[in-house]
């Protein structure tokens, strides 16, 4: 029964609004692990869904879910250390919250309803609406109020471009399912004119809630102001989840034989976001933020990816499993800098090394790995993105995307000295304890170890996921 | 011919946009609000097709949340908050009203343009979509206003929740049914901020919420 797998947080989430804090956090930690070893299970059994009109397990699907899973066990694990060292009031709300988002995450990685999808979605919107207003700031409070606001006419456009793709089976087939599978299926016989229309809309609108430009404008934000292990699930499951709607949809149109539409719109928006990020990186004086613009950047490159199509879909789907891992690490970390220095603007970090020596090594050993060097993931990814787009003969796009890519490097580099090796008087507010640091360190040991050795029944699903979109690794 | 009972009332919802773009009161947008949410809820007894128990028992939920329960909310957080009133207009009330009559035609237009065979029999159908839709958008870009924007994004779901009923996408009752509690949660959770915000500036202007920037 595949439905458990979310049936299960959302019960304990709506528990644990009620619980008192010790238990709250047990709760937290405890579903995460059986929510991991729920996964696995699914992962090796791949079942029929109870209601398998509306959830079915794909391979992309099970790709994220694997990653959701894993990294929401650490980070829950994270969160307890967290959770003692900040102040937060309404614990129950934040855990109970916390919990709520990961059913509706992996609603979304295990719908197969393309109003399912959209449903699942949305309460991703509204799950995580008050992780980002924990703090009760006015600046939480601007930043919870954007986010809820863009992603939702975000998202109605989605909704609007899923009607349309629905209506693109004409009358003849109204009442069929409208399974993502039975659509790739009679792709063939879908009106072209609606589900271009339908797939714009749909592009636009999870790409709101993905952080495409120009529709990325609530993401630095809303990560910067959430607190730290919130931030690391927006940013390193979040968005993966919004692009799964787009890869999805993708699937339909390329099975249509209009992946040259899909493709093109796809890329113009990848590097748009790309373009964005190496702007706004370069001046940026927040670190939280400048991981945000970070995550902008490589949801520009996924996307990118995807629309070159071949090795690039192959590319992006690397990127997008280290992206999450390495991310979701640089933000836990990004958490310790800010409970030890108080502070979230650069100029009143520094001395990192000699402070948080442990916090240092994974900080800077993530941001080696985001930042595509050699031997972490996304490196790899990228290079097969670059190589299909210059087999493809994108010349000029392509040079666009590495020249950005460098100046996001500079950029980044530039903030992370800064961090790493500045002088700094600042008293540290607290101890680097274990439960606060070794997290970071398995995520980026399981980034690092997935680049010299992946399981063969992990590479099966991952070559399954992309070669639905024309990709494989040729 | 316009002589079905659809079509009539459809002309008092383009007649009720046209009034959203001019009102400058937030009281008065949610009067229109939860008259839209009405008529639009009621259409599936006009279609025309046969209602099962099922049909009836969902037409009359959507009924109740959207023409009731969403713009009630809203009301309620104005009052509990005492909002201030007044819509805070970008563009000027005049322009707006200009704009309202551009979208209704455009709308009229563009519809006929897509020559959409399904329900040939109600002219006003997908104008009126249309045109609920650019004006949730207009609301949500033309006016500083947050309960205003809020207003524009529940009358962008409107539209949207009449062109999937227009263009009768077959799918299942549950599933729309999620689609409304998606919406209403949303609604009420807007709610919530709205009240925080006036809590926390003294006032709704989202002038107030620029702070944040890069």
């Amino acid at each position: 029964m595949v439905e458990i797998v979310f049936l299960t947080p959302l019960i304990t989430g709506l528990v644990a609004f009620f619980l008192p804090k010790s238990i709250g956090r047990f709760l937290l930690v405890l579903t995460g692990a059986a929510h991991l070893t729920l996964s696995f299970m699914l992962w090796k059994d791949q079942p029929q869904a109870l209601f398998d009109q509306y959830f079915a397990v794909s391979p992309e699907g099970m790709l994220s879910l694997l990653v959701i899973s894993l990294l929401f066990f650490l980070i829950s694990i994270y969160t307890v250390g967290y959770l003692k060292e900040s102040e937060i009031q309404a614990e129950g709300l934040f855990t109970g919250s916390m919990l709520v988002f990961l059913s509706t995450m992996t609603m979304v990685t295990l719908s197969d309803h393309i109003m399912v999808m959209w449903i699942a979605i949305e309460a991703t919107t509204l799950a995580s609406a008050p992780l980002i207003y924990t703090h009760r700031s006015a600046a939480s409070l601007e930043a919870t109020w954007k986010y809820v606001l863009i992603c939702s006419v975000g998202i109605a456009m989605a909704l609007l471009g899923s009607v349309l793709v629905a209506f693109s089976m004409g009358q003849a087939n109204a009442g069929t399912p409208l399974s993502f599978s039975a659509l790739a299926g009679a792709a063939k016989a879908l009106d072209p004119m609606w589900l271009k229309a339908g797939f714009v809309f749909i592009l636009v609108g999870y790409g709101t809630k993905m952080g495409l430009a120009p529709m990325h404008t609530w993401l630095p934000d809303a990560h910067s102001e959430a607190p730290s292990p919130a931030s690391a699930l927006l940013s390193g499951v979040l968005l993966n989840c919004a692009f799964l709607g787009i890869f999805k949809t993708n699937k339909i149109m390329v099975a249509a034989g209009l992946e040259d539409f899909s493709g093109g719109i796809l890329m113009v928006f990848g590097l748009l976001s790309i373009i964005a990020a190496a702007t706004f990186i370069l001046k940026q004086n927040e670190y939280k933020r400048m991981l945000a613009y970070s995550s902008i950047e490589n949801m520009g490159i996924i996307a990118f990816g995807t629309g070159v199509g071949g090795l690039g879909v192959y590319g992006a789907v690397i990127c997008m499993l280290h992206h999450s891992l390495i991310k979701s690490s640089l933000f836990l970390s990004s958490g310790n800098i800010l409970l030890g220095y108080g502070d979230r603007m650069i100029k009143n970090t520094g001395n990192l090394v000699k402070v948080m020596p442990r916090t240092f090594v994974v900080f800077f050993a993530g941001f080696v790995g985001i930042a595509g060097f050699p031997p972490f993931g996304i490196f790899i990814g990228e290079l097969c993105i670059i190589v299909a787009a210059f087999r493809a003969g994108f010349h000029v796009a392509v040079t666009v995307f590495i020249l950005s890519l460098c100046v996001i490097f500079a950029g980044f580099a530039n903030q992370i000295m800064k961090i790493s090796f500045d002088e700094c008087n600042t008293e540290i507010k607290i101890k680097e304890k274990a439960g606060m640091v070794w997290p970071q360190y398995l995520l980026l040991l399981t980034s690092l170890i997935l680049c010299f050795f992946i399981p063969d029944s992990l590479n099966q699903t991952i070559s399954d996921a992309v070669i639905a979109i024309g990709g494989g690794l040729r | 011919m316009i002589f079905n009972p659809i079509d009539i009332i459809l002309s008092f919802v383009l007649l009720s946009v046209l009034f959203s773009f001019g009102t400058d009161r937030v009281l008065i947008l949610i009067k229109l609000l939860a008259f839209q949410g009405i008529v639009i809820s009621i259409l599936p007894f006009f279609i025309g097709h046969d209602m099962s128990t099922g049909s009836t028992v969902f037409t009359l939920a959507t009924l109740i949340i959207r023409g009731i329960i969403i713009p009630l909310s809203i009301f309620v957080a104005i009052r509990k908050g005492a909002i201030q009133r007044v819509v805070e207009p970008i563009v000027g009330y005049h322009a707006s009203i200009l704009c309202g009559l551009v979208v209704i035609i455009g709308a009229t237009y563009i519809s006929g343009r897509l020559d959409i065979g399904s329900v040939s029999g109600f002219k006003l159908l997908e104008p009126t979509a249309i045109a609920l839709l650019v004006t949730g958008m207009f609301l949500l870009m033309a006016r500083r206003n947050a309960i205003a924007m809020v207003i524009g994004y529940i009358m962008m779901e409107n539209g949207i929740y009449l062109v999937g009923s227009g263009l009768s996408v077959g799918t299942r009752h549950i599933v729309e049914f999620g689609i409304l509690l998606d919406v209403l949660a949303g609604v009420m959770i807007m709610a919530v901020i709205l009240r925080n915000i006036k809590k926390t500036f003294d006032d709704v202007d989202t002038a107030l919420l620029r702070t944040l920037k890069d």
